[in-house]
């Protein structure tokens, strides 16, 4: 009885009938009997053994990496997932290398001159901007800190995120996560890494149009 | 993706790149693992009870705009969500044939513009303290980016 009681009140929190229902489609989905099910395959997609998948087989030893071919679901999906660590770490070693020596910096001063009369912001911007290509978290970081300084206006920050959101974190994000893909791509890796860059610049200049017309009033005060 | 900020660098280079390499197997580990894993069982439930299917012929026409079969769709849907899990529906998709090579250039730029926006909802928009009225601008203009780079891409690849 004093057991039922502390079950009751696991937590803290009351055993109602969702936590009940939740036992029982844990049960039904550990226990197996979705697993082969004759001609309703689709209910294996609620059996936990069926998810686990299977690993790949060496079909062609001469061209199979570890991970085979023909695996499905969580195995396959960790194997493949293990492949692309050695890429992501050399990718960010070595981008780790060419921030130290300054390409950050580079590349800030590059993009300087186009800030103005593309994106109509002040080159003091540019770090911000660059800073996101690395880190979501650290561009968005710096362009608060820029309006909290009141260095930009709210009309400012709006257009600087934009070119942010889109595409965010991109070097990094496309160097660590984009290389699962880059064995396959049919155009040089550099590509669409150039393509997302401009794009950056459309999305924005769209936003600042959007802003110059639309909610034009909006801003009227910091004209 | 979250960086440390760095605080003592050290000068050497090689200890440079093992302090990127570092970073990069934290990502790897902490990031892309769980979310290809994730990933895979989710195209693979897909598959079993027929959605892919249902999906692909849904978005057929308007992905076939792009040059794309109709169940890419699931690759830019996932990618909205996060980045990582769409790239790993796109890779389990090419080991089962439905994307080639050149399907996967026209959806890699797409994927990364519209890559993970509602995470980045909180960690950019919320932190930048971007007013919420314009959230949905944002948002448009990433998806317009997609379209235009999917369309680039169709030419390139």
């Amino acid at each position: 009885m004093a057991e039922e009681t502390n079950l009751q009140t696991t937590n803290g929190r009351k055993v109602g009938i969702g936590a009940y229902i939740a036992l029982f489609v844990a049960i039904l989905f550990f226990s197996g009997i979705f697993m082969k099910v004759d001609g309703m395959k689709w209910i294996s997609a609620f059996d936990f053994t069926s998810l686990s998948g299977t690993f790949g087989t060496m079909k062609d030893p001469a061209k199979n990496t570890f991970i085979g071919a023909g695996g499905v679901s969580a195995k396959a999906g960790f194997l493949f997932a293990l492949s692309l660590v050695p890429t992501v770490m050399l990718a960010l070693g070595c981008l780790e290398i060419f921030s130290h020596y300054g390409a950050i910096r580079a590349a800030h001063k590059l993009l300087t001159p186009f800030l103005k009369p593309l994106l109509g912001l002040p080159g003091l911007t540019g770090l911000a901007l660059i800073t996101d290509l690395q880190s979501t978290d650290a561009g968005a970081a710096l362009t608060k800190n820029l309006y909290d300084d009141k260095q930009i206006t709210k009309k400012e920050l709006v257009v600087m995120s934009a070119w942010q959101y889109s595409g965010a974190g991109m070097i990094n994000n496309y160097f660590a996560i984009g290389s699962a893909l880059f064995a396959v791509l049919t155009a040089p890796v550099i590509i669409p890494l150039l393509l997302m860059f401009v794009l950056k610049f459309v999305g924005a200049m769209f936003v600042r149009f959007v802003l110059n017309t639309v909610y034009k009033e909006d801003f009227r005060d910091e004209q | 993706m979250s960086n440390d900020t760095k605080t003592t660098t050290p000068s050497n280079p090689f200890d440079i790149f093992v302090i990127g390499a570092r970073k990069g197997f934290n990502v790897a580990i902490n990031n892309l693992m769980p979310n290809v894993l994730m990933a895979y069982v989710i195209a693979e439930i897909l598959q079993l009870i027929g959605a892919m299917e249902f999906i692909g012929r849904l978005f057929g026409p308007l992905m076939g705009f792009f040059g794309l079969p109709g169940e890419a769709a699931t690759v830019l849907l996932t990618a909205w969500l996060s980045s990582s899990a769409g790239t790993g529906i796109a890779v389990s998709l090419l080991n089962k044939g439905i994307l080639n090579g050149t399907h996967a250039a026209i959806l890699i730029p797409a994927i990364f513009l519209i890559g993970s926006q509602l995470q980045y909802m909180g960690r950019l928009l919320g932190v930048a303290d971007v007013p919420k009225k314009y959230w949905p601008l944002l948002m448009l203009a990433s998806i317009i980016n997609a379209c235009i780079a999917m369309i680039v891409m169709r030419f390139i690849a």
